[in-house]
Parts: C-alpha cells; structure tokens; sequence
C-alpha cells in the first residue's frame, strides 16, 4: 500500500485514498471517503477521480462501465454545457430584441404658478401574456433544468466528466458570444 | 442520505490530497476558499471589463483602418488591416473564453467546498464572495 502521497502519519484508514486513482472505482467492495461526518456508506465520491467503472449519471438507467461509454457520455456532456452557453445568449438576445416595444403615457398634471404640464410616462417592458414573454418563461424553465443537471454531473466528481463540462462551457462560450461581444452595447454589459 | 452543516476541524476538501485534520489546516482552508471566493466575483467583473475594453480597442483600430483607407487611394488592398482588427478580435475573445472557463471551474469547486457540509467553509465561501463583491463590483463602472 502506498502511503508516500501522504504527508500525515494520523491519516485515517480509508482505502480509496491509499490506492492509485484508476482503482478507485471497484464496483463492490468501494466504501469512499468517511470523512466529515455522517457519512457512511455512502456510495458518493467526494473527491476527484479518473475512471469509467460503475459511473452512474444522473438517473438510475444511466451507468457507465467501458471506455467507450465514458467517451460517448463525454461527448454527450460536453454538448449539454455548450448548449447551455448557447441558450444563455439566445435569451439574451431575445430579450434585447422583444424589448423594443415602449409604451408612451401622457397624462396633464398640474405645475407651478397654474400651469398645466404634460408629464409623459415611458415603460419599457413585456407584457405578460405576450409571446416573447412566455417564450423566455419556457426557455428560462429549461435553462434553470439543465444549469441544476450540469452541476449535478460536476458532483459526480468524475474527472472526465467534469472536463465535459468545463471544456463544453468554454467552447459554447468563445461560439456563441463571437457575434453577441460584437453587437452588444458597452453600457449594457454588466454581469 | 442525511447531511446538515457541522462544525468540523476534519474535512476533505475537493481532491484526496487536500485533507485537513487541525484547526491549523482548517483556518489554512478557510483562507483558501475564502481566496477562491474573492477570485470569482474578481473574475466576473475583470471579463466584463476585459470585454469593454476589447470592443473599444477594436472598433477605434477598425475606424483607424478605416480613414486610412478612405485617405489612401482606393486601390490598396484592403484585406490586411481588416483582418488584422479580426485576428485581435479573435485573441481577445479567444482569452476570454479561456477565463469563461476558469470561472466556471471556481463556480464549481465553491459549490462543491460547501458541499461538504462543513461549517467553517460555507462561512469562508460566503465571506470571500461578500469581500469578492464589495472589491470589485465598484470597479465595473470606471472606465
């Protein structure tokens, strides 16, 4: 057993950490880390790790076991993250373009000295039983679903998946804002 | 499974190697995911002024370009400094798609730090990001 990765000689006994990463995952026998309290038994990694045996993701079908599975899930994460980016600039951009209806209410009210002023209201906005409206409620929905599946995924802790996500984010991200930075206006900009 | 925040001086945070048992290593740990905290609300504000300034200085080199051109004779090429305002274009999008993803990496590691549960941390994270905002967000109206 190799402890030489290990600076603490009160380290626990824990069998996931003493053995090299690509035996992490033996589908019978792992019991992860007991670490933290309360959690024994759990069947959940709570650190990183390498390996395609006995993943499971997201739902209880949803098992990986060969390489080739791993991949196609990377692929399959990786599009989900990018899609994620893309959606995120759709709205956006959705929104920009719905918003350009402004209602005008001009209505007299009295001013100084008597006179009478007209005082002009402008409102910006949907109304709510419009189309774009519950078009962005829709597409809202599902970014919300797949912003919670994305960190769901990460919380496996598996490190080819997590690479999925971030590797799909940066890509949906240098895609989909290429065109958006270019039209976006300075001022709106602010996150 | 049952979870609820405790306070804990052991805690294994992120990776195997990051294992802490003392409150030595916790307040070290704590100051770490506090510093992470920090580091994404900074990275939050610093893409969108990275943003700013990428489009400002982009758009002043095509407009240059442009009058050069229209000074010039018009039958120069004019596919050179067209695509050299491209090319700069694609490197500053380029690098901040590169801290697109260092942001949502932290994003993840903080969530994942108060995953575990443990008390100290979640405090760490909720103070860095307080102490991140506070810093930076000021910064985003200065030009």
């Amino acid at each position: 057993v190799d402890h030489s990765h290990h600076t603490g000689t009160s380290h626990m006994a824990d069998n996931s950490t003493t053995v090299p990463p690509h035996h992490h995952h033996h589908p019978t026998t792992s019991a992860h880390h007991s670490h933290g309290g309360g959690m024994d038994g759990m069947m959940m990694s709570m650190t990183f790790y390498f390996g395609f045996k006995n993943v499971e993701l997201l739902f209880s079908g949803l098992v990986i076991n060969t390489a080739g599975e791993m991949a196609g899930a990377f692929v399959a994460v990786f599009l989900l993250a990018m899609f994620y980016e893309g959606l995120k600039i759709a709205r956006e951009s959705l929104l920009r373009k719905s918003q350009v209806s402004i209602r005008y209410n001009s209505m007299p009210v009295p001013g100084p000295n008597g006179t009478i002023l007209m005082e002009t209201h402008k409102t910006v906005g949907q109304q709510m039983l419009s189309f774009p409206h519950l078009l962005q409620t829709v597409l809202h929905i599902i970014q919300v679903v797949i912003s919670y599946f994305l960190m769901l995924i990460f919380m496996t802790y598996n490190g080819y998946l997590c690479i999925a996500v971030a590797a799909g984010a940066g890509t949906g991200y240098f895609l989909f804002s290429w065109k958006k930075a270019v039209v976006v206006d300075i001022t709106e900009h602010c996150h | 499974s049952k979870m609820h925040f405790i306070f804990s001086n052991e805690v294994v945070l992120l990776f195997d190697f990051w294992s802490v048992h003392s409150p030595a290593g916790m307040a070290l740990s704590v100051l770490v995911v506090l510093f992470l905290a920090v580091l994404y609300e900074s990275i939050k504000v610093g893409k969108a002024k990275l943003l700013h300034q990428a489009v400002v200085s982009v758009s002043v080199l095509s407009s240059q370009q442009l009058t050069e051109e229209t000074d010039q004779d018009s039958s120069a090429s004019d596919s050179a400094p067209v695509s050299r305002a491209r090319l700069r274009w694609f490197f500053c999008h380029f690098g901040q798609s590169l801290i697109h993803v260092v942001q949502v990496v932290i994003g993840y590691f903080m969530m994942l730090a108060v995953m575990s549960y443990n008390t100290w941390i979640f405090f760490g994270v909720i103070l860095g990001s307080a102490v991140g905002y506070y810093l930076a967000y000021p910064l985003l109206s200065m030009v």
